[in-house]
């Protein structure tokens, strides 16, 4: 027994026996085999994984647990005096370094090793044989130690312990220095005060002594084969030095998948230990009182069985009485129960300061958060997904691996060792929930939760940033893009898409244009030629079946708003503003713009408009300025993109200007406040390449529109009241941003000769269209006044500067059309000079127009000032 | 906007230019103006192509209608045309 570092001598009456081994053997460093005796070899280390329950925990004020102090220590203080107490370094504290160490690691190693004497308990009928069996061969060697007298002190204290109650053993601590044997029995419970050692050092006192001799009784079965060794108690001091940390280590071992939930629950307890420690009558006690009873009873009882018939058998055989009379001891228990303690007290005390400074010493280098973040550490190494498990396999190996228990028992144990744990998991048995377990299981579980969601977020907002550059991405679906019952892929060039994806990201950071978040998230805004394939276009805003389909459905919404309009019942536009997909952002280009592309769906707008209100005529036409490149229109019109145009085409874009072209000019003269034209022109400018559409001539017409309306209302309101200074600094920066990227382009916007010569051709042969202009059939040549209408609008609102550099630009363009107008009359014969010379007041006419806002006029080839 | 019938994807075609295939070799295309549950189909700007085998090779002659209507029982095929 003495085998687990106790030393046996007691406080202060205990030395009897120990007392004189100790001076039997002063100065000499303590020989392992001497000490030993031999007895290590029968020795089951796997036993005394419990030993720090059993002893450490309970150690004495006057144990000589010599941690690698020396044996000066063992000899000076086999009696802790007070002034070892003061060292600090007194036996007592030495026997709890380990659980002291492992309580400022942890705050809680000791009443872990509690806590699995806890859990074993009801395993006790395991070790009732073997441990037994053990004990024959080693008892005969031993010589005994104990003297009767302390046996029956520790008996009695034993007896007190019982018969008084826990609560009582407790609070009598302070009687009963003997008590070692007393508490053994109890020492299941002290858990409390293990760990608060410190504060209630009393009964781990008292415990180391009897730890030795008791373990029968009370201890758990493995403390067994200690018993016998208990007499040489202090030879073993140095092994119970040796085996203590092997027991703790043991003890940690215990239950290797639950080492961290212990340690959990340590930490857990703790707290409460501590408190009850500090309460010792209160719950603590109650707590740990009711359960241990029931233990004492059945260790006594076992000792009258089996087990505890073994000890009886062995007192023969051993030498020493004390375990051999259990109950002797018992009975004689009651006598020693009023000796004198005030010394001991008095020892006590200073014992349990030194305890308190030993604890003081290290607390605190931890915070308690250190020591959660290691706990967690260790637990996200062995948390699984079913902890539990793995535990309860864990404790089932390891009975069957002990052996020496076969057929029912085993399945006995197991059984039992199932309900112990499960029940200890769920706070079932002894009604400690592990809370903390369940906590930190849960933090690990969120964790790898969030772990495994965040890959799957980051590539959803992958998908959403990406969305279209590689074409449409079947997969995305989402609430507003559901997946469709057909889906007809469409042919698309991807690589095209790709570059011309980059291009388009090129000349956005290299113009410098900041877009909007919402155009950004979709990319709507075009530059370059990217929507030149029209089948592209509408693949990107949900395909031509989906478009077509909308369309429809537009047309049964005007159709139904139209026929309550006939029967004069109240109009409802929010089923039609919701079909045309406006704010859809769900698609790359908005599928308002992609019916756009179809003739009847730019039919059906004046229709539409009858039943929009002003706001969402304004949101309509936000929406359509902002993603005006992707107009199949513009695209058509646009002679770098299409310089050959069909007479279809043609047709769709005189269709386009005659209908949609006369819906934003209606709406702006009569509708729009001023702040929103320049809305309008800040969305084209900033989301568009302007350079672009004013290649086309829906497009320029367009910016015509917008900038002649601006620049007449501010004309209106400067007539009438004053333009705000915010309302006129902002058409000045919208204008500037305009002028910026047009400058140097301006020239751009004459479509090549080509291109106009084919035009004519194509009309001339198809229907006429307003694209071309003449008096008769045969005579047609390009319109160019919306051009110059367009220069001339862009003039009159620009300084003198921005003037200047329109003419740097366009000169060339100028003087061209002054010269072919003269060129015209030259050179035609006599009877088409009728023609000629109406072809030439048009070219002059458009020109004037131009030159009209800055003060000239072109007239019979040459420039002057206007009168 | 239901979606439950292929008349109805038809309907999405409505003022579009469709491909006609014809029993007898013959094609058509045109805007699609009107139709019905017999494919009965009303086109305009129209062009007919009408094949046949003279002498073993194969013909081809087209006929434009500005609005023609075809009979449902005739027609075999309605898509859109591939240019």
């Amino acid at each position: 027994m003495s085998f687990f570092g106790f030393d046996t001598s007691l406080p202060n009456q205990g030395k009897g026996a120990g007392r004189e081994k100790r001076t039997a053997t002063p100065d000499k460093p303590l020989d392992f085999d001497e000490t030993y005796q031999g007895l290590g070899e029968y020795e089951n280390e796997e036993d005394d994984y419990l030993n720090n329950e059993t002893f450490g925990n309970a150690t004495d004020l006057g144990t000589d647990f010599d941690f690698g102090y020396g044996n000066g220590e063992i000899n000076n203080g086999a009696v802790p005096t007070a002034a070892q107490v003061d060292h600090g370094r007194s036996y007592a504290s030495a026997a709890t370094t380990g659980p002291a160490v492992t309580n400022t690691g942890y705050a809680a190693a000791a009443p872990h090793s509690m806590d699995e004497g806890m859990d074993f308990t009801p395993m006790e009928s395991l070790w009732t044989n073997q441990p037994m069996m053990m004990h024959h061969p080693q008892q005969p060697q031993h010589p005994q130690v104990l003297s009767m007298e302390e046996l029956e002190r520790q008996q009695q204290q034993q007896q007190v312990g019982v018969s008084h109650g826990q609560q009582q053993a407790y609070m009598g601590m302070p009687p009963m220095p003997p008590m070692g044997y007393g508490y053994a029995p109890q020492a299941f419970m002290p858990q409390a005060q293990v760990m608060p050692g410190a504060a209630y050092p009393s009964a781990p006192q008292g415990m180391p002594p009897q730890g030795l001799a008791l373990p029968p009784q009370g201890m758990p079965p493995q403390s067994m084969p200690p018993p016998g060794m208990a007499p040489p108690q202090y030879q073993q001091h140095t092994l119970a030095m040796q085996q203590q940390p092997g027991a703790h280590q043991q003890a940690a071992h215990l239950a290797p998948s639950v080492v961290s939930p212990l340690a959990q629950q340590e930490l857990q307890q703790s707290p409460h230990l501590v408190q009850k420690a500090a309460h010792p009558a209160s719950a603590a006690v109650s707590d740990f009182a009711t359960p241990s009873p029931p233990h004492l009873i059945n260790s006594k009882s076992a000792q009258g069985q089996p087990r505890l018939g073994s000890p009886s058998q062995m007192a023969p055989s051993s030498q020493d009485s004390r375990e051999s009379t259990p109950r002797g001891t018992r009975r004689g228990s009651m006598r020693k129960h009023q000796e004198p303690l005030s010394q001991d007290d008095f020892k006590r005390l200073q014992v349990r300061q030194a305890k308190v400074d030993k604890i003081l010493r290290h607390s605190g280098v931890m915070t308690p958060r250190d020591k959660d973040f290691i706990t967690r550490y260790q637990l996200s190494q062995i948390v699984t997904d079913d902890p539990y498990n793995e535990d309860f396999y864990f404790q089932v190996y390891k009975i069957i691996q002990r052996g020496g228990i076969v057929g029912e028992s085993n399945k006995g144990l197991i059984a039992r060792a199932y309900l112990e744990h499960s029940g200890h998991r769920l706070g079932g048995r002894y009604k400690r929930a592990d809370v903390a377990l369940q906590r930190m299981q849960s933090q690990v579980e969120k964790a790898v939760t969030v772990a495994k969601e965040r890959p799957q977020k980051n590539r959803e907002n992958f998908d959403g940033a990406k969305e279209g550059v590689l074409g449409k991405i079947s997969s995305a679906k989402n609430s507003k893009a559901p997946r469709r019952q057909l889906q007809i892929p469409q042919q698309r060039d991807e690589d095209e898409d790709i570059s011309s994806s980059a291009i388009e990201d090129v000349v956005e950071s290299l113009n410098g244009v900041d877009i909007s978040s919402s155009s950004r998230a979709r990319r709507r805004s075009s530059y370059a030629f990217r929507s030149v394939d029209q089948r592209a276009v509408l693949s990107r805003s949900g395909g031509r079946k989906f478009v077509l389909s909308l369309i429809e459905t537009v047309y049964a919404e005007v159709l139904d708003l139209e026929a309550l309009l006939r029967s004069g019942k109240e109009t409802d536009s929010t089923h039609l503003w919701e079909s045309l997909h406006i704010a859809d952002d769900a698609y790359e280009v908005s599928p308002f713009i992609s019916i756009l592309s179809f003739d009847k769906g730019v039919k059906i707008m004046p229709r539409i408009f009858n039943f929009l209100s002003k706001e969402q005529k304004l949101k309509l036409l936000y929406c359509f300025f902002s993603e005006l490149s992707h107009l199949n229109i513009i695209v058509t019109s646009s002679y770098k993109t299409n310089p050959d145009p069909s007479d279809s085409q043609l047709k769709k874009i005189e269709l386009f200007q005659s209908v949609f072209l006369k819906i934003i000019v209606s709406f702006l003269s009569s509708s729009a406040e001023f702040l929103e034209v320049l809305g309008l022109l800040l969305a084209l400018v900033k989301n568009n390449n302007v350079s672009f559409i004013s290649t086309s001539k829906i497009g320029l017409n367009l910016v015509t529109v917008l900038i002649s309306r601006a620049a007449l209302i501010k004309q209106d309101v400067s007539r009438g009241s004053v333009l705000s200074t915010v309302e006129a600094s902002s058409w000045n920066e919208i204008y500037d941003k305009l002028f910026t990227a047009l400058e140097t382009k301006l020239a751009a916007v004459f479509p090549p000769e080509e291109y106009t010569s084919r035009v004519v051709v194509t009309s001339s042969n198809g229907t006429p269209t307003s694209a071309t202009v003449g008096q008769s059939s045969g005579h047609q040549f390009y319109d160019q006044s919306y051009i110059w209408q367009f220069l001339a609008s862009l003039a009159l609102s620009g300084k003198l500067n921005h003037q200047r550099v329109i003419i740097d630009e366009i000169r060339e363009e100028i003087f061209g059309t002054i010269s072919r107008a003269e060129q015209l009359v030259k050179n035609v014969p006599a009877e088409e000079q009728q023609i000629a010379l109406y072809q030439r007041d048009k070219l002059y006419q458009d020109l004037n127009l131009f030159l009209n806002v800055m003060g000239l006029v072109a007239r019979d080839g040459e420039i002057s000032e206007l009168k | 906007m239901s979606m439950d019938t292929p008349l109805d994807l038809l309907k999405l075609n409505l003022d579009e230019k469709v491909f006609v295939k014809l029993r007898g070799a013959r094609e058509m295309t045109g805007v699609l103006q009107a139709f019905d549950s017999h494919c009965n189909i009303v086109l305009s700007n129209a062009t007919e192509t009408i094949y046949e085998l003279v002498d073993g090779e194969l013909k081809s002659s087209t006929k434009g209608s500005e609005m023609v209507f075809v009979r449902g029982d005739s027609v075999t095929l309605i898509t859109t045309p591939s240019d």
